[in-house]
């Protein structure tokens, strides 16, 4: 069991005990919809998303309480725009179970014309008949764990899949129908160089993707991976091979077609993935399953992160979760999230959206003087309209992020 | 009741026996005097030893075999009365017990004064040696001569005592006694045959002690006036009762409800209580000649007892005051501020009240408000030498309640000005312009390091490298040798002790005395972050080696302070001439990889951070400089 399975949930929202029936008061018309499903076959140890190795067989009970919580879900949803379901191992759930699941969907939800629906897949754990029910559910979009073709660096993640079954896994989409299909790539992995990554992000440009989410590995606290580095079992990348990793990332993908919309995604021209942009511009999207999390009415929350509390707690309040780490609405909570986020995207942050905002707080010519100052030093561009990261820029998101939410949270004088 | 402890006799009527008399006082408190004729009878001692050779076990053994702690109450270690002084194995604080023991009919009163056994402490050794006419040298038998055991002999050697050699722990299948004692004949001249074999522990060779401390030690000489004068060698802070005086008895006699004057201060009081400790606090109504024991007279801070002034009566005063002790000097300083963690303890305010409340009983340190451009408003302290700056620091937090940055020890440096005048500077910041003076002199320090043979080379070595001039060396025995050195105090704070424990595996002890100032080549070295000069990290080094320190200390910078958006160039030099150079390379990136709806939170916490971590930094020249920078650098290993 992971050790999130051991968080306190005695939190309280409006003098009770908290679950989503609080927080979903007053929400309504959400059009984006996550779905965690927290099974896996393995526990990777740099991994910190909820999720442990089932030894019980539990997804029909799982499935049952994902229904009920769906189904209070559906009152406060709109048409969907967007589906997105993670975990964990989501195509670890049984393709009988799936078919359930999309068809209750199907029947309880509207969803709107061309939603975005995406499912995380292993490439083990796939098959033609799984993606057949994907498909014929209205799932069309994949994104398939590739992390790296090298065993050796497969190894060292202990990701345990052979790396050919990841071209099988997209083909077997293609295959099905699924027409969007994504890779998730790891760089700076202990021991790997440049060359190493180079030939990983041909080989993943050689495969039938339209989207590439390329990540510097994180070394999250509280994973097995950190807990080594930090007893000195392994070194971490240096500091400039990872920059130089990165960069080279940038340039390999623009000349393939591929554009940085996010800090480390790239897709063809349209095919950026519409969930996670919800995330990215602020928008509301409501979560089921244990440990997912929402933002909708100006609130963030999440489900507890343990599967058998979220599921007696689904059932004991008719399809609520009991919830944890809930914030209320705060207008400089809301501006900090605007800037942290809208500037990891290509396109930016609305400087009209922005202005109005900080203007509200009193703080706007602080964060413009920030604004202007970067600006001169190239790290923003220069067009007026937006506040946007130059290529430059991009690498030092966070310091700047980090500098724009200074200038926000520090009291003006007047 | 000649054998059952002086607070127990009851009768008033009751004739006084041998040394002591007792009568019951008005309040019906009981009160212990002292026979006038019987001073001969009184025996002055310490007992002296290297750290961890036995000495407060034997001290505790002692008392108990003169029962003046029955065996139920006779907790270890009587005589160190705190946590701290337990933990180390060290006694901080000198302190008097009064006990009686009977040799063949006849009574003797045993005033035993505990003196600390460390490096640190020989000016509180001395002045504790002062008040005694006798010392037991004590050497653990399983360890033989250690250099303290040296130190510590000298000192009594040098004041005219009488010692008697004692082994030590002989209980221990370890145990080499005719070695050890043939090594105290060899280095320290007392004949082997003197030394009394003993285990504190089991009580073997206590009672010989005892009667040769008797029949051996000489008694206090005779009075040479009539007027009171008597030696203050210690004080403490009591919570209670305020300043304890702890005084030896020379001269004439003290009454309670005397009209006092200390000599040297001029202050006047009056005496409301007079006492000795046999162990417990035992008042009497006066004291003679010989005599030791505790003075109250409503003082109410330490800083108005001088150590080694003498006490006399106000209206009828000695001519002139008995040959007084040296002021304790502050040889090693260090500056504390406040730890900037937040939580509680962590102000300037606690840390002062702390100050003051460690002030009220340790006369020895002394501290000043300074500023530091690093770290914020802090005290500049002096300490008697390392191991003191080490419990000051240690007593702060624990007693205090105070979290401290502390940072490196420097030493006091003379510097002669061209107009004549000289300076004490322990400070590299104080350092003048160089053309206003002549000459920097560094404290010099002699030192005695024993150790096993086949360690001698290393140690030459080490000596040799921080600058030491080689006096002389000695066999202490056939595996064992002495070795004397004279090397700038500068260099031993900076990590020497630690070297030389870990060349020679544990087995190297040393102690040091300052016997000097010498002119050196010394220089100020700057340290520049990005082009502008930290005075915080300045140091005053010896020109030859200075590049290598400065680099050193460039390199461990480099590895606190994180990458800019720009290349920082980190530079030492000497009046302008860098000496050493370091760069920290432009930062490449910061960004978070992963960011997706569940991250939200937890990362706009960790920007949050970033930019509380900013605020406790210090910006120089533009770059921001963590104060753990400041104490990494400050830490002295290499």
């Amino acid at each position: 069991m992971s050790q999130t399975e051991r968080q306190p949930t005695e939190l309280t929202l409006r003098g009770q005990r908290a679950t989503g029936e609080g927080a979903l008061r007053g929400v309504r018309g959400v059009g984006s919809l996550y779905v965690h499903v927290p099974f896996c076959f393995h526990k990777c140890h740099y991994c910190d998303f909820y999720s442990f190795v089932d030894s019980r067989d539990r997804q029909g009970v799982f499935l049952e309480r994902l229904k009920a919580e769906l189904g209070v879900l559906a009152g406060h949803a709109g048409a969907l725009r967007t589906v997105f379901v993670g975990g964990g191992t989501p195509s670890l759930l049984r393709a009988e179970l799936w078919e359930d699941l999309l068809g209750w969907l199907r029947e309880r939800f509207a969803f709107g014309e061309g939603c975005e629906f995406t499912v995380e897949c292993n490439p083990e754990t796939v098959t033609p008949e799984l993606m057949g029910v994907l498909a014929a559910g209205g799932v069309n979009r994949v994104s398939v764990g590739a992390q790296s073709f090298d065993r050796r660096h497969l190894a060292t993640l202990e990701r345990w899949h052979e790396p050919e079954n990841v071209g099988r896994a997209l083909a077997m989409a293609r295959d099905a129908g699924i027409e969007r299909r994504s890779l998730d790539l790891i760089f700076a992995i202990p021991g790997q160089t440049l060359g190493e990554w180079e030939r990983d992000l041909e080989t993943a440009l050689g495969l039938p993707v339209d989207h590439l989410s390329c990540y510097a590995l994180t070394y999250e606290p509280n994973t097995a991976m950190t807990k080594r580095l930090e007893r000195g079992e392994f070194a971490g990348a240096d500091e400039d091979l990872e920059a130089d990793m990165y960069e080279r990332t940038v340039e390999m993908l623009g000349s393939a077609g591929f554009e940085r919309y996010e800090v480390s995604n790239f897709a063809r021209s349209g095919m950026a993935c519409a969930h996670n942009m919800v995330y990215w511009r602020g928008e509301e999207w409501l979560a089921a399953g244990p440990s997912g999390s929402a933002h909708a009415g100006g609130q963030r929350w999440k489900n507890v992160p343990h599967l058998t509390e979220w599921m007696d707690g689904v059932a004991r309040s008719g399809g609520y979760s009991p919830i944890v780490d809930y914030e209320g609405q705060d207008a400089l909570r809301a501006l900090c999230e605007r800037i942290m986020l809208g500037l990891r995207l290509g396109e930016g942050l609305d400087a009209e959206d922005l202005q109005r905002r900080a203007a509200s707080l009193g703080v706007w010519e602080a964060v413009r003087m920030r604004i202007e100052a970067h600006r001169r030093s190239g790290m923003l561009t220069d067009e007026r309209e937006r506040v946007r990261l130059s290529g430059r820029g991009f690498l030092f998101a966070d310091g700047i992020a980090s500098d724009l939410m200074i200038a926000a949270q520090e009291k003006t004088p007047g | 009741m000649a054998r059952s402890g002086y607070d127990r006799c009851s009768r008033p009527s009751e004739k006084p026996v041998g040394v002591f008399g007792c009568v019951i006082g008005a309040s019906g408190a009981v009160i212990v005097t002292i026979n006038p004729a019987s001073i001969m009878q009184i025996r002055n001692f310490s007992i002296i030893a290297h750290i961890d050779h036995g000495k407060s076990t034997l001290a505790d053994r002692l008392l108990q075999s003169t029962h003046a702690v029955s065996d139920r109450e006779a907790r270890e270690q009587f005589l160190d009365d705190m946590d701290l002084e337990r933990e180390r194995g060290i006694t901080i604080k000198a302190s008097a017990v009064t006990v009686k023991h009977m040799v063949d009919g006849e009574e003797f009163m045993l005033n035993f004064i505990d003196t600390p056994g460390h490096v640190d402490f020989s000016y509180e050794v001395s002045r504790a040696l002062k008040a005694c006419e006798g010392a037991v040298l004590v050497v653990d038998s399983t360890q033989g001569v250690e250099a303290q055991t040296v130190a510590n002999a000298y000192l009594a050697i040098g004041q005219d005592l009488q010692l008697i050699p004692v082994v030590n722990k002989i209980d221990l299948p370890a145990a080499q006694p005719d070695e050890v004692a043939m090594e105290i004949e060899q280095i320290l001249g007392l004949p082997a045959e003197d030394c009394i074999y003993c285990s504190a522990k089991t009580g073997e060779g206590i009672d010989e002690l005892l009667n040769r401390i008797c029949r051996d030690l000489p008694g206090p000489r005779p009075p040479e006036t009539d007027k009171l004068r008597a030696l203050i060698f210690d004080s403490h802070y009591d919570d209670y009762r305020g300043v304890v005086v702890y005084i030896r008895v020379f001269d004439g006699r003290l009454r309670v409800g005397d009209k006092i004057r200390m000599m040297g201060s001029g202050r006047t009081y009056f005496c409301t209580e007079l006492g000795k400790y046999t162990p417990k606090p035992t008042k009497v109504a006066e004291m003679g000649p010989g005599e030791t024991g505790y003075l109250i007279a409503s003082i109410k801070t330490l800083a108005d007892v001088r150590v080694g002034d003498t006490v006399t009566q106000d209206s009828n005063p000695a001519a002139k005051a008995l040959e007084g002790y040296e002021e304790p000097k502050q040889m090693v300083f260090c500056d504390f501020y406040p730890s900037t963690t937040e939580g509680k303890g962590n102000s300037f305010e606690e840390l002062r009240d702390a100050m003051e409340r460690l002030a009220l009983n340790d006369a020895s340190f002394t501290y000043q408000p300074v500023h530091s451009e690093a770290l914020g408003f802090g005290f500049r302290c002096g300490f008697l030498g390392l191991l003191h700056m080490d419990i000051i620091q240690e007593r702060l937090e624990r007693e205090g309640g105070v979290e401290v940055v502390q940072t490196a020890p420097t030493v006091t440096y003379q510097l002669e000005l061209t107009s004549g005048e000289v300076l004490e500077v322990h400070n590299p910041a104080d350092l003048p312009d160089p053309s206003t003076w002549r000459e920097l002199k560094e404290p010099i320090v002699r030192t005695e390091i024993i150790v096993p043979r086949e360690y001698v080379g290393d140690i030459m070595a080490l000596c040799m490298a921080r600058r030491g001039v080689f006096k002389s060396q000695t066999a202490l025995s056939e595996t064992r040798q002495m070795l004397t050195w004279e090397i700038p105090l500068a260099e031993i704070i900076y990590d020497f002790y630690d070297k030389l424990k870990s060349m020679t595996r544990g087995y190297a002890t040393m102690d040091y005395e300052i016997i000097g100032f010498n002119p050196e080549r010394l220089a100020k070295v700057d340290i520049l972050i990005n082009g502008a000069p930290v005075e915080a990290l300045s140091f005053i080094a010896y020109r030859d080696t200075a590049d290598k320190r400065a680099r050193g200390l460039l390199v461990k910078l480099k590895k606190e302070i994180d990458r800019h958006q720009f290349e920082i160039p980190l530079q030492a030099a000497i009046g302008g001439k860098v000496i050493a150079r370091e760069t920290i390379k432009a930062m490449r990136k910061n960004v978070t990889a992963k960011c997706y709806g569940g991250d939200v939170s937890r990362k706009r916490k960790l920007l949050d951070k970033q930019k509380k971590g900013k605020a406790k930094m210090k910006s120089i020249g533009s770059v921001e400089v963590p104060q753990e920078a400041f104490m990494a650098v400050l830490d002295t290993g290499e």
